[in-house]
């Protein structure tokens, strides 16, 4: 636990040792929502249904929301937006590797439960969050938390409805059993600073005991509806999180700074002044 | 109602699912309606690689914001559209992944580049803008209903366009070439985007008889190069001299036919030009691969048993 509850300070007033702790939590939060939008965003006119592109056009847009608030917390240290995501390198990103799985084409089971397995880590990790000793953390927090409720429901209606179909079950199941050390490389620690990050009170739980929690949700949850959840398979590896990533973050990479590249960009728009 | 009847009561929103309509003015309607909608799932469907592609990240939510309006819009059109009793929604959308479905001409042209993408969201948005704006007196009034928020929110997706096209424009003379490379292109493509002379279209009498258009090819073709005209040379693109373009000098222009290619027009209205296929194709392929989460919703929707069909939307 925590030994100090003070607030940290702004962001200038902050010792090399917490500085190095805030942005090591930041990242990971900034680049798995990042990461987890763009693969959203697959389903932007090829969702089952005209309703559900809706949905998760919803989902994606939310997510991209949430990545710049906390890559602009991130930019209160000095970096921009240019050095964060079009200029640097692949393996400059910390996002768990669970977010840069491509999907197979028609695979919504894939979608709706990797939705899910995030989205449950995330509420977790957001209420670890809500009483941070770095205020940028804080309130941030408190403004991303109801949306991430309302995606762990439209989930667990999906999941319900395709429990209860015999071919949307095996599909979902398949989709567990592939995806699920992947979803625990979301608790896989970035190294030593890990410990920092709970000792300054940047946030309240250990990876650990949020993946314990995570666990224990889930599968309460899945098992209910007649999953078997792979409780003792290992974290996948690479893990992301030591900025070591599968072939497919390369590749999805290399495509969303195609254009910056092409036109050689040396400045990232922002819209919020003309418009 | 016989149609007599309905061409003297023909006025802006006279005419809905209350009335009883002749065969004819419905299937007008359904026409008009289930070209529109398509057009709003193709040109999404278009636009959609340049989420992932956008070259920052606030762009980038533009874009998906916009490819979800534009599907919003879908669902709206096939609505009213619907509600003239001649097709369902299930019906319009399978035809439209068959290639039976039809759709406007610019959006058959697959897009490659990021350059391109302010000659759909600026211009062709634009002249859509046109049109619709005149659609919101239409005589079908479910039509006419939809136009009020589709207009709202087109006018913010032409706003997004004109300041890509703005930033390109201003941008490094790589960015400017490769940008008056991509209007060169597509120019022709939106000149036809209002289909050919008045004197050559062959829906267009009946559709103006009974109100369920107001405004004819000629005139929306005039309004639109009035305005953007000017506004593509304001951001430095220099129209090209073919198709020649001539200025009558009273506020309106004519557009020499000969110089844009009607063989080519004609193939993408019929869904048989090569990127007609690309795109319907893909398309299609995709929504073939979630059959079965249709069929899923389906099959709950009959039984009753599992939750509401809206639980999962």
């Amino acid at each position: 636990m925590a030994t100090s509850r003070s607030d940290l300070g702004a962001p200038d007033e902050l010792s090399e040792r917490e500085r190095d702790a805030v942005e090591a939590q930041l990242f990971r939060l900034a680049d798995d929502e990042y990461i987890q939008a763009e693969r959203y965003t697959f389903w932007q006119v090829r969702a089952p249904t005209l309703e559900s592109d809706l949905a998760v056009a919803n989902n994606a847009q939310d997510e991209l929301g949430h990545a710049r608030l906390w890559y602009d917390a991130i930019q209160q240290f000095g970096y921009s937006e240019e050095s964060l995501l079009w200029e640097s390198e692949p393996d400059d990103f910390q996002h768990s590797t669970l977010v840069e799985l491509p999907f197979s084409e028609g695979d919504w089971g894939d979608a709706i439960l990797r939705g899910y397995l995030y989205d449950v880590a995330e509420e977790i990790r957001l209420a670890a969050l809500e009483e941070s000793t770095y205020r940028e953390i804080r309130e941030r927090t408190s403004r991303i938390q109801g949306e991430e409720d309302y995606h762990v429901e439209h989930a667990e209606n999906w999941l319900r409805r395709m429990a209860d179909d015999e071919e949307a079950r095996q599909r979902v199941q398949a989709a567990l059993d592939r995806l699920y050390p992947y979803a625990l490389t979301l608790f896989e620690p970035v190294g030593d600073i890990e410990e920092d990050i709970v000792d300054l009170g940047i946030r309240d739980a250990t990876l650990e005991e949020m993946r314990d929690e995570w666990q224990e949700r889930t599968t309460a949850f899945l098992t209910d509806l007649g999953f078997e959840v792979p409780t003792d398979a290992e974290p996948a590896t690479p893990t992301g999180r030591d900025n070591e990533h599968t072939q497919h973050w390369h590749d999805l990479h290399e495509e969303m700074v195609s254009s910056y590249r092409n036109l050689g960009r040396h400045e990232a728009t922002t819209l919020m002044d003309d418009e | 109602m016989n149609i007599e009847e309905v061409k003297e009561q023909a006025e802006p929103r006279a005419f809905s699912p209350r009335d009883d309509l002749p065969r004819e003015y419905r299937e007008a309607a359904t026409r008009m309606l289930e070209f529109h909608a398509n057009s709003e799932i193709m040109g999404a469907y278009l636009e959609r690689p340049f989420i992932r592609k956008a070259p920052s990240l606030e762009r980038k939510m533009a874009f998906s914001a916009k490819t979800q309006d534009e599907i919003g819009h879908g669902q709206m059109l096939y609505r009213a559209a619907e509600s003239l009793g001649i097709k369902t929604r299930d019906e319009m959308l399978e035809d439209l992944a068959n290639g039976d479905g039809k759709f406007l001409n610019c959006f058959h042209y697959p897009m490659e580049r990021y350059v391109e993408t302010p000659m759909i969201a600026f211009f062709v948005d634009g002249a859509a803008m046109r049109r619709q704006a005149t659609l919101k007196s239409s005589s079908w009034e479910p039509y006419a209903h939809a136009m009020d928020k589709i207009c709202f929110e087109e006018g913010m997706h032409v706003k997004h366009g004109e300041s890509i096209l703005r930033e390109l424009m201003s941008g490094s003379k790589k960015e400017q070439e490769m940008t008056q490379e991509a209007f060169e292109e597509w120019w022709p493509r939106i000149l036809q985007f209002f289909g050919p002379t008045d004197d050559q279209s062959t829906h267009h009498d009946f559709a103006e008889q009974v109100g369920l258009k107001t405004k004819s090819n000629d005139e929306l073709r005039n309004a639109f190069l009035n305005t953007y005209m000017p506004k593509a040379e304001k951001y430095g693109l220099e129209i090209p001299e073919e198709p020649r373009i001539r200025d009558n000098g009273d506020g309106t222009y004519e557009v020499v036919e000969d110089d844009l290619d009607w063989e080519e027009f004609f193939t993408v209205s019929k869904n048989e030009y090569a990127g007609s296929k690309q795109q319907i194709d893909s398309r299609a392929r995709a929504q073939e691969a979630v059959q079965w989460v249709r069929d899923m919703l389906d099959g709950q929707a009959t039984t009753g048993d599992g939750p509401t069909p809206q639980a999962a939307d």
